[in-house]
């Protein structure tokens, strides 16, 4: 250790130390956040699944192939709109690179345009030269819930015009504070998860189904885009808050292999000055 | 009286989970009332009153927007705002719907926020007329 001076050292240990206060202080804040999110997730998860459950009971025994949404309309073009969903600020370990990249990587089978929400999906998309249909929502955290309701409302608009044939959302599953996964789904045309339809098709439709279909999909579009954010929201806090606690972590290792050297440089000054007292150089 | 399972769920969290023995709402043709035995049958909410009779009482609400479907004799309602008449902030509904009049008058205004703010001194109506029958006003 004779080349590095003590003072040189001491300067690291105390840049290492206010970096390490920051990432704790951000650690934290994204604690209190992710709690926030977590108690959204609770209340917004059973309306995704009820109104998920809903439609899907209702594609699934309906025989009626005419009615809108369950195929794109004739002459539509060969586009996918996608809605990505990311966050607004990076240090949140890999959550907006994983959800972005597995949007990217479907997108390239085909013509697409985006709906980004969130700063990171807006810069990345422009970056990338992909179209955007607009940037309204590039604060994610500020998206409401009548945001959502009005982009459903537009996107059904379009796709009932035939600009697209198909509408995909891309976002962050909350499995856990410890693991978040990126995922996509197809909002537009609805298809039913069974294969096989049950033949089961006296569903009574007030006033009638053409009426009610054009009443209901954007109103569950809008449902599953604010079930999704919530879930992205929740995942952004909780990779911020590993990310920071990782980050803490590596702080205080260096911090303790620094100070260890520190010690040994100080000691062998010391060492070095009785010596040179004893021989009296 | 026979009872049917209801269950009333909205994006800020489930409202009611239990027997009912009606359900009335405001669907986008009409009111329409549900006994227990009903078709299986699909609809679009309106703007209105949702009265819920249970064995215990009758309940009022305002229902805006959303989804009511009877399938195998589950009622499932899935509105976009639902506020038992209890639950209503009724001078803040009053604050809205004088906005909105504000708003409507201003001649400039583009079509989308015409409808805007139609939606919403519609929806401030709605709030006060479920409240302030609870209230015997």
């Amino acid at each position: 250790m004779a080349g590095v001076s003590t003072k040189e050292i001491k300067t690291r240990i105390r840049s290492m130390e206010s970096t390490k206060q920051i990432t704790k202080a951000m650690e934290m804040v994204a604690a209190s956040k992710l709690r926030h999110a977590q108690a959204q997730i609770a209340y917004s998860r059973p309306y995704f699944r009820m109104i998920y459950g809903v439609i899907q009971d209702i594609v699934e025994t309906t025989q009626d192939q005419r009615l809108p949404y369950l195929t794109p309309v004739k002459k539509a073009a060969h586009k996918t709109a996608y809605v990505v969903i990311a966050g607004d600020r990076g240090l949140a370990g890999g959550y907006n690179s994983n959800v972005l990249k597995l949007c990217y990587g479907e997108m390239r089978e085909g013509e697409c345009a985006v709906l980004p929400i969130g700063k990171k999906a807006v810069d990345f998309f422009t970056a990338r030269g992909v179209q955007l249909l607009n940037e309204n929502y590039a604060e994610a955290e500020h998206v409401s819930v009548s945001d959502c309701f009005t982009m459903a409302r537009a996107l059904c608009k379009a796709f009932r015009a035939g600009e697209y044939d198909e509408i995909r959302l891309g976002y962050s599953n909350f499995v856990s504070v410890l693991s978040q996964t990126p995922a996509t789904m197809k909002l537009l045309p609805l298809e039913p998860e069974a294969k096989e339809k049950t033949a089961k098709s006296d569903i009574l439709y007030e006033p009638n189904s053409g009426e009610v279909f054009e009443n209901i999909i954007p109103e569950y579009i809008g449902g599953v885009i604010y079930g999704a954010l919530c879930e992205s929201r929740a995942s952004e806090q909780a990779a911020r808050r590993s990310a920071m606690d990782t980050a803490t972590q590596n702080a205080e290792d260096m911090i303790a292999d620094l100070s260890l050297k520190y010690n040994q440089a100080r000691q062998a000054a010391i060492t070095q000055e009785i010596t040179e007292i004893v021989a009296g150089t | 009286m026979k009872s049917f399972p209801l269950k009333i769920v909205t994006p800020d969290g489930p409202q009611f989970e239990g027997e009912a023995e009606e359900l009335i709402v405001r669907t986008i043709s009409g009111d329409m009332g549900i006994l227990a035995g009903h078709i299986d049958c699909v609809t679009a909410l309106g703007m209105g009153r949702a009265t819920v009779v249970t064995s215990e009482g009758k309940r009022e609400a305002a229902c805006i927007g959303g989804i009511l479907s009877v399938l195998d004799g589950t009622v499932s309602l899935v509105p976009t705002t639902f506020e038992w008449a209890d639950k209503i902030d009724l001078g803040r509904a009053e604050a809205a719907e004088q906005r909105a009049r504000r708003m409507l008058e201003d001649k400039r205004l583009s079509n989308v926020e015409v409808r805007l703010a139609e939606a919403r001194l519609k929806r401030a109506l709605v709030r006060q007329s479920v409240a302030s029958a609870r209230l015997g006003r």
